[in-house]
């Protein structure tokens, strides 16, 4: 079941160890709604993560690969009863209650649609893929994808969507069934607009394309994130001395807008050494699956890459009011638990294909 | 190593390639954004941060005080509180009401209510429960709220006229500022702006300069002081102190008020004007009926307001400032126009019947048997008008006009409450606004003060202090001087002067002299129930005919009022040296000799007696021991004894 890494990535590892400690001085001094000391309970989450990490970093990837069945039929049967008992935050069943503590199954799901689609990848691997395996891809991620979606939570569905594609990119498919597909998808949007979204989905999508709609509404969040980033300056304005977030203008500053925290209070400079640890860290996560021995870490490595880069573009765009507010967090930084779990085993596979990719059977 | 490549996997990672130049170009547009917000817009984002956590709070400046010329109080502010209910916050219901109801003496009605407000609190979070209560209230309140919460006190400053009524046109009332106003005069929605009286005119030196503090908030709206908001604050906080109006000083005397308000008692409606005839001074001047000026500055109830509305006699008119028909208190003008213009001997006697025919109408005079033949000092003694018809017919209605116009009649004086301009008629006036156009006639009709001529009181108070003053017609003064709260002069306003009559002194002083006669003839004056026992009054009667136009359905009471004749005195006292105008007007008051020329030798006896000697009783009393040597050769100063 378990392999000890041949090689650890330690270009990962340092990025990692940096982002985790921005994280906890960042939250530090924070309190919360109905949270003290925001950043002990972040590091209480880092200690439950670590094993995590340390586990799935020491995974056997063929057994993995054995077990992707079995994964992709429970993270969609966890889907399945969120829709049934999950506990209702904000209108929208996302969340399931252990009792000691709270997790979102679409994180799962979308570990679970990389580890399916890099195992499918695997097993089937064709020049160029014809209409029928497009069909079956299709059918893999739309069951997860629309479970998601009737959360509802429409950035976990983009944010599958988005994986799954990016993780095709390295793929041949056969071309006029793809043109076919993606003109078929340009005729259906308007039926998705109108019939699919709801209203303050929609709204919000709206908001960015007229940012002047409502400030005090919808826009406010994104109105008052660009002037928390603005503020920051060059140089920032020093921690715990960011009027923005001091002053409670800016929502949901510890979570989904902790970006914009990290501009105001360290500046563009604070900011730009943020982007460049996460280029970094995606970067040395495609230079794993460059590396990689096989299809299957190929695509498991690009597609945690992708997740971190679509997490990092979806939630930084939003926070500079050029992508639509979404609930997207922000890998690592944002305060939160599931989506510290889910960063950490996806990155602990890395580094385990890292590891492994010089072992061949 | 890896063993062997496939043809697919060396694909694979030419594509990887271009995914990582797409991902790092994607960062760098990141990175662009954030250059774009952090350095391009730092200038325009930070302000709009700024707007976010400053708050710009207004401190109302109080207003001026406003005194009379001896220093009394006419209008201040006075701290009020008021009590508030915060149903959420009590604690015990049934014993914060039992409490409550022995504090502001609340009926079981009242207690029924408010508990009903207290439980079922969820939509009322503030409630005003009462207005304007007592300091003992306050502290018994204060000590309610200590215990069971539920209560807010507030103060409010409102404004206070320690003279109530009397005299209220004249000091004025506030009132609420429209959403006109506020835009307009940049007002605060809670900041009273003068409405009538002194307060309006002088609105502008009594509103002081508003404060304004600056101040660092939350995204509630509340000051903070926590390390940030220090920080900010030491670059935006600022405080700019507001600077208290000006008190101003009036001309009038609130003592003077309250005589001339007691001497209209009797009468429904009319005004007294009281001028120091030196300088153009308002000693006073009343309108009745009056209001109350502390009610109209607060709240005011509905009923108030109606009451007011439906008055007849229109409270809320100032008179002393409307124009109405002067009868023959306007023969004044008409006797110094025909001397001017030559077309009179004031000494040559003419014949004065009880009618006089012109074209083909017959003008009557008031006494229907005529008054004989009359000089100038006997005709305006009995107020024979058809002397002055004649004069009338020699002058002809526009050249009349020149010299009403010269008194500074048809012209405003004060603009104040909407001051009313009154009429002299000319040609091209009654070319426009009679029926048929000028007559003939009209001429006539002016020459006694009648037909279209209409003067309001105060106008006839600066044409009267012209002739006291031997021919200086003045700018009514209402404002002596302004002060800061401490009482240090900073503007001193002295009297203005319209203009000198163009008229020969000599004809000036036959018309005084004529006036004198007019109050105290023994035979003849119809003033004669003015005339004083100190010294001699001057002055002149009049009863102006009012055809009433409009029969509505008025009551009885009404009715007969408006079919009397408006009652006119304006005279000046002492008649050597002046030193007070008075103009009585009652509207609809009977007549100028029998109702007006009483109160005004009310007016003069309590201003000698009151306020200060006008009339040197000492001298006159040597002067009446060495009266019989003394008379005859004195010719100007005749001395009488009632």
């Amino acid at each position: 079941m378990f392999k000890r890494p041949q090689k650890l990535h330690w270009i990962l590892i340092v990025c990692l160890l940096l982002l985790c400690s921005i994280s906890v001085y960042n939250l530090e001094g924070t309190t919360g709604p109905h949270i003290k000391d925001m950043y002990l309970k972040q590091l209480k989450w880092l200690l439950i993560a670590s094993p995590a990490l340390v586990l799935s970093s020491c995974i056997n990837l063929h057994m993995l690969r054995r077990l992707a069945p079995v994964i992709y039929i429970t993270f969609n049967s966890l889907l399945l009863s969120v829709l049934l008992m999950g506990k209702v935050v904000n209108g929208s069943r996302r969340w399931i209650d252990l009792g000691f503590f709270n997790f979102q199954p679409s994180e799962i799901a979308k570990i679970g649609l990389i580890i399916t689609l890099s195992t499918w990848f695997q097993r089937y691997p064709k020049p160029v893929y014809e209409f029928y395996d497009i069909c079956l891809l299709g059918m893999i991620l739309g069951l997860p994808m629309s479970l998601v979606f009737l959360e509802p939570d429409l950035g976990h569905t983009l944010m599958l969507m988005l994986i799954a594609v990016s993780m095709f990119c390295i793929e041949r498919f056969h071309r006029k069934s793809l043109i076919g597909l993606i003109i078929g998808g340009v005729t259906l949007s308007p039926l998705v607009w109108t019939f699919m979204l709801k209203r303050y989905q929609r709204e919000r999508i709206l908001t960015l394309i007229d940012g002047k709609v409502d400030t005090l509404g919808a826009g406010w969040h994104s109105h008052q994130a660009e002037i928390s980033i603005g503020t920051g300056g060059i140089l920032g304005q020093g921690k715990g001395m960011g009027t923005q977030v001091a002053g409670g203008f800016l929502p949901e500053n510890h979570t989904d807008f902790v970006f914009a925290k990290l501009s105001e209070e360290n500046g563009l400079l604070g900011a730009s050494l943020i982007l460049g640890l996460y280029l970094l860290t995606i970067l040395s996560i495609l230079y794993t699956a460059h590396t990689a021995r096989d299809r299957f870490g190929r695509h498991l490595a690009l597609g945690v890459a992708s997740m971190f880069f679509w997490h990092i573009m979806m939630n930084i765009g939003m926070v500079v009011n050029l992508l639509p507010v979404t609930g997207v967090t922000l890998p690592i930084l944002s305060y939160g638990g599931t989506s510290l779990v889910t960063v950490f085993i996806t990155l602990g596979l890395v580094i385990a294909i890292h590891g492994q990719r010089q072992i061949f059977e | 190593m890896p063993t062997f490549i496939s043809a697919s996997s060396i694909d694979q990672r030419k594509r990887l390639l271009g995914i990582s130049a797409c991902m790092t170009l994607a960062f760098a547009l990141l990175f662009l954004r954030l250059v774009q917000l952090q350095v391009l817009r730092y200038d325009e984002l930070s302000a709009k941060a700024q707007d976010n956590y400053t708050r710009d709070q207004v401190i109302v400046a109080d207003r001026g005080t406003i005194y009379d010329r001896k220093g009394r109080v006419l209008a201040t502010n006075r701290p009020t509180f008021d009590a508030y209910l915060l149903p959420r916050k009590v604690s015990n219901t049934r014993s914060f009401v039992s409490q409550i109801s022995v504090i502001l003496e609340l009926d079981a009605l009242d207690r029924l209510e408010l508990t009903e407000l207290i439980n079922s609190s969820g939509s009322i979070r503030k409630k005003r429960l009462a207005e304007d209560i007592s300091k003992s209230q306050v502290a018994a309140l204060e000590a309610l709220n200590a215990r069971l919460g539920g209560l807010s006190i507030k103060v409010r400053y409102q404004r206070l006229y320690p003279e109530g009524e009397v005299g209220a046109h004249l000091v004025g009332y506030l009132g609420n500022p429209n959403a006109k106003e506020v835009r307009e005069r940049k007002l605060y929605p809670n900041q009273m702006v003068g409405r009538y009286g002194a307060e309006r005119l002088y609105d502008h030196l009594l509103q002081g300069q508003h404060g304004v503090e600056r101040f660092v908030v939350n995204v509630k709206g509340k000051k903070v002081n926590e390390p940030w908001a220090q920080a900010v604050s030491e670059r935006v906080a600022y405080r700019k102190p507001p600077s208290r109006g000006r008190d101003l000083v009036l001309s009038v005397d609130a003592h003077v008020q309250s005589i001339l308000y007691r001497a209209l008692d009797g009468y429904e409606s009319g005004s007294i004007v009281l001028m120091d005839p030196r300088t153009g001074e308002l000693l006073g001047s009343v309108s009745k009926p009056s209001f109350d000026p502390n009610v109209w500055s607060g709240r005011l109830t509905k009923e108030v307001k109606r009451s007011i509305d439906e008055n007849p006699y229109k409270p809320l008119i100032d008179k002393s400032v409307n124009s109405f028909f002067p009868g023959s208190i306007y023969k004044v003008v008409t006797a110094l126009a025909a001397m001017e213009e030559g077309v009179l001997d004031p000494e040559q006697p003419i014949e004065s019947p009880g009618a006089y025919e012109y074209g083909n109408r017959v003008f009557h005079c008031h006494k229907l048997s005529g008054h004989g033949r009359v000089d100038l000092n006997g005709a305006m003694a009995a107020s024979a008008d058809v002397y002055f018809y004649k004069l009338g017919e020699r002058l002809g209605i526009d050249t009349l006009a020149r010299y009403a116009q010269h008194f500074g009649l048809g012209e405003r004086m004060i603009s104040m409450n909407g001051e009313s301009k009154g009429v002299v008629p000319t040609k091209e006036y009654h070319d426009q606004h009679t029926k048929g156009g000028f007559q003939y006639g009209l001429s006539l009709s002016s020459a006694i003060g009648q037909g279209a001529v209409r003067t309001s009181p105060l106008q006839m108070a600066v044409s009267f202090s012209a002739l006291a003053n031997h021919g200086i017609v003045y700018q009514p003064q209402l404002l002596l001087n302004t002060q800061s709260a401490n009482g240090e002069r900073l503007e001193t306003f002295k009297p203005q002067i319209k203009r000198r009559l163009d008229a020969n002194p000599y004809h000036v002083n036959m018309i005084r002299k004529s006036l004198e006669r007019a109050v105290n003839d023994r035979r003849r004056a119809t003033g004669y129930r003015a005339a004083v026992p100190m010294g001699k009054v001057a002055g002149k009667t009049g009863t102006a005919q009012v055809k009433t136009i409009v029969r509505g359905h008025h009551k009885q009471r009404e009715q007969r009022w408006r079919d009397r004749d408006h009652a006119w005195f304006a005279g000046f006292a002492p008649f050597e040296s002046p030193r007070l105008t008075v103009i009585v007007f009652l509207e609809h008051g009977g007549s100028g000799g029998k109702d007006a020329a009483p109160i005004a030798r009310r007016v003069i006896e309590g201003y000698h007696q009151e306020i200060e000697p006008i009339f040197d009783t000492q001298a006159q009393l040597r002067l009446d021991q060495y009266a019989p040597q003394q008379r005859g050769d004195q010719g100007e100063i005749e001395l009488r004894s009632f």
